[in-house]
């Protein structure tokens, strides 16, 4: 009787143990890489902070905003955008020199159409970002100063949308704060 | 409502499952000539991948984010796949014979169907609502479905066509599939 | 040590993947945009097949037959949730190109088709012979897709960041279609058809 009742029992048992051992085993790699990938995203922060700012010495973080700095003397402000694209979410990193100008904008992860949307990743389209008012942050069709990419309106539109729209957001909460 | 229909119809059409992002391709590929199987076959992945998202997405949000073990997402989403799907197929089998021997072999291969777990993935990612979750999971069966009734309508005309020895099955589909592809590529344009 | 051989060899031609047993499509056309991708996303494969069939094979004659497929699932899991945490830790770019298509590597075909009819029925050196075959049919196989997408999509190749040729006429104007999904229905449907002319594989 107490062997039948453990032949039925025993299949269950099995896979608990399997579940045990491969909780366990996935816990302890979650342990072992968690901090390192909070690492790589505070690196790879401060590496597209330093490309945008080249004179940036240090920055601080505050509600959503980096404050860069320069030897103490403030240069600049950077913080996150998210536009909605033809194929999901675009990240983007958004510098402004002060709270008119853009500094300039750096595609973080987009998953456009390749050869097309994907463009929007490149420098061509990201530097006529860089000097404009943010008033001016448009498609050149809705009168803004910026050119959309053939064939990606609809990728190059949701950028603008996106750093327009944030910029605008993140001045206002900047001034806010003085 | 419109972020719904845009989502909608992002899953369905422009990035369709199978042919924009190559989710479920085994079935696709499979699909009969029989419309009423490439349905059947269709309904019950859009069901599954339904489900499956609202119960991921109750796992996701009232689980493993406030416990802060999003990690053990994968091997989550694959159990309650695997349970859900031999649920249904229980389901069926007491209460449609027909339909359960007409899907056969096909039912518990659900459970691997990129297209299922592929939607719990996406919808984390996307950090979707449960709203939004819904919409994302309709609308990927919908299109889904779509595809494979297209297929089998086209894998009709494929069997009496003269089509070259080398090319004949897996690779005349694919040249179906790429044009297709390039067909629902073109609705781009409408959001 | 020649039985193992013979695995390993099995699994690269006769039982390639992808050309012959037409398993694993999915995550496989789906990140042959780049040889850089195909490279990663093989590099995952091996892991998690060589991991589950290894402990599937060393766990075989203890399994219960009614939990067996359930049991299999939950270590390709497993392995396929540590991978994707390593990757996500030390090459997090690969691991933003590979998206979800990384855990995808669960429901794989290959993953679990191996286990079932193999892993689980033979001796471990065995299993992991063929684990190394059938990883390293499948990259050559993802390896070829991607290199054309990748050439004739971009009209040049990279790897990992370093720009290796870039073709003089197609590198200012790529044929773009090939980088697209269409694209790669298209050179699937072609290298098949090829690879059955050349009697590598049987049609139909």
């Amino acid at each position: 009787m107490k062997v039948k009742t453990l032949m039925g029992v025993f299949p269950i048992i099995f896979i608990t143990v399997v579940v045990f051992v491969s909780v366990g085993l996935v816990t302890w790699t979650d342990s072992i890489t968690t901090d390192k990938i909070e690492q790589q995203k505070e690196q790879q922060i401060q590496s597209m902070l330093k490309e945008m700012f080249p004179s940036m010495s240090e920055y601080t973080f505050e509600d959503d905003i980096y404050t860069i700095y320069s030897n103490g003397a403030g240069v600049g402000y950077a913080f996150l955008a998210v536009g909605k694209g033809y194929g999901g979410d675009i990240d983007i990193l958004i510098g402004l020199e002060d709270e008119t100008t853009i500094k300039g904008i750096t595609i973080i992860s987009q998953s456009e159409t390749p050869g097309l949307g994907s463009r929007i990743a490149e420098s061509s389209f990201a530097s006529t970002f860089a000097g404009v008012n943010i008033d001016d942050v448009a498609l050149k069709k809705d009168g803004g100063q910026i050119d959309a990419i053939t064939g990606a309106t609809i990728s190059s539109g949701a950028v603008v949308e996106a750093v327009r729209t944030t910029a605008m957001e993140k001045v206002k909460s900047l001034k806010e704060r003085k | 409502m419109s972020e719904l229909i845009a989502i909608f119809l992002s899953m369905a059409i422009i990035n369709n499952f199978i042919l924009a992002r190559f989710l479920g391709l085994c079935p696709f590929f499979g699909v009969s000539k029989k419309l009423g199987n490439a349905i059947s076959m269709g309904s019950a992945v859009t069901l599954v991948m339904l489900i499956a998202s609202v119960a991921t997405w109750i796992i996701n949000n009232y689980i493993l984010i406030p416990f802060g073990v999003e990690y053990m997402n994968i091997i989550m989403y694959i159990l309650v796949i695997a349970s859900l799907v031999q649920m249904i197929e229980l389901f069926i089998k007491r209460t449609n014979l027909t339909l359960y021997n007409a899907l056969g072999i096909f039912l518990p291969l659900i459970t691997t169907n990129c297209a299922v777990l592929g939607i719990t993935l996406i919808n984390a990612k996307e950090s979707y609502s449960l709203i939004e979750s819904i919409a994302a999971s309709l609308g990927g069966g919908v299109g889904f479905l779509l595809v494979l009734i297209i297929m089998s309508g086209i894998r009709e005309k494929l069997e009496i066509a003269d089509t070259p020895r080398a090319m004949r099955g897996l690779p005349v589909a694919m040249l179906v599939g790429m044009l297709l592809g390039l067909t629902f590529f073109g609705f781009g344009g409408m959001i | 040590m020649g039985k193992f051989w013979k695995e390993f060899a099995k699994g690269i031609i006769i039982s390639n993947p992808l050309f012959v047993l037409a398993l694993g499509f999915c995550p496989a056309l789906a990140v042959s945009t780049s040889v850089d991708n195909a490279i990663g996303m093989s590099v995952g494969v091996l892991f998690v097949l060589l991991g589950s069939n290894l402990i599937v094979s060393a766990i075989r004659k203890a399994v219960p037959n009614i939990v067996r497929i359930p049991v299999f699932i939950v270590i390709i899991a497993t392995f396929v949730t540590v991978v994707n945490l390593v990757f996500h830790a030390y090459v997090p770019s690969l691991y933003e190109s590979l998206g979800i298509y990384l855990p995808l590597i669960v429901v794989n075909c290959i993953i679990l088709g191996r286990a079932e009819a193999f892993a689980s029925k033979n001796p471990v050196t065995s299993s992991i012979a063929d684990a190394l075959g059938v990883s390293i049919g499948f990259f050559l196989a993802l390896l070829i897709i991607s290199f054309l997408r990748e050439v004739l999509g971009t009209g040049g190749l990279s790897l990992f960041g370093n720009d290796l040729f870039t073709l003089p006429v197609l590198g200012e104007n790529p044929m773009t279609l090939f980088i697209l999904p269409p694209g790669a229905f298209l050179i699937m449907a072609l290298l098949l058809a090829l690879f059955r002319r050349m009697g590598v594989m049987k049609c139909e």
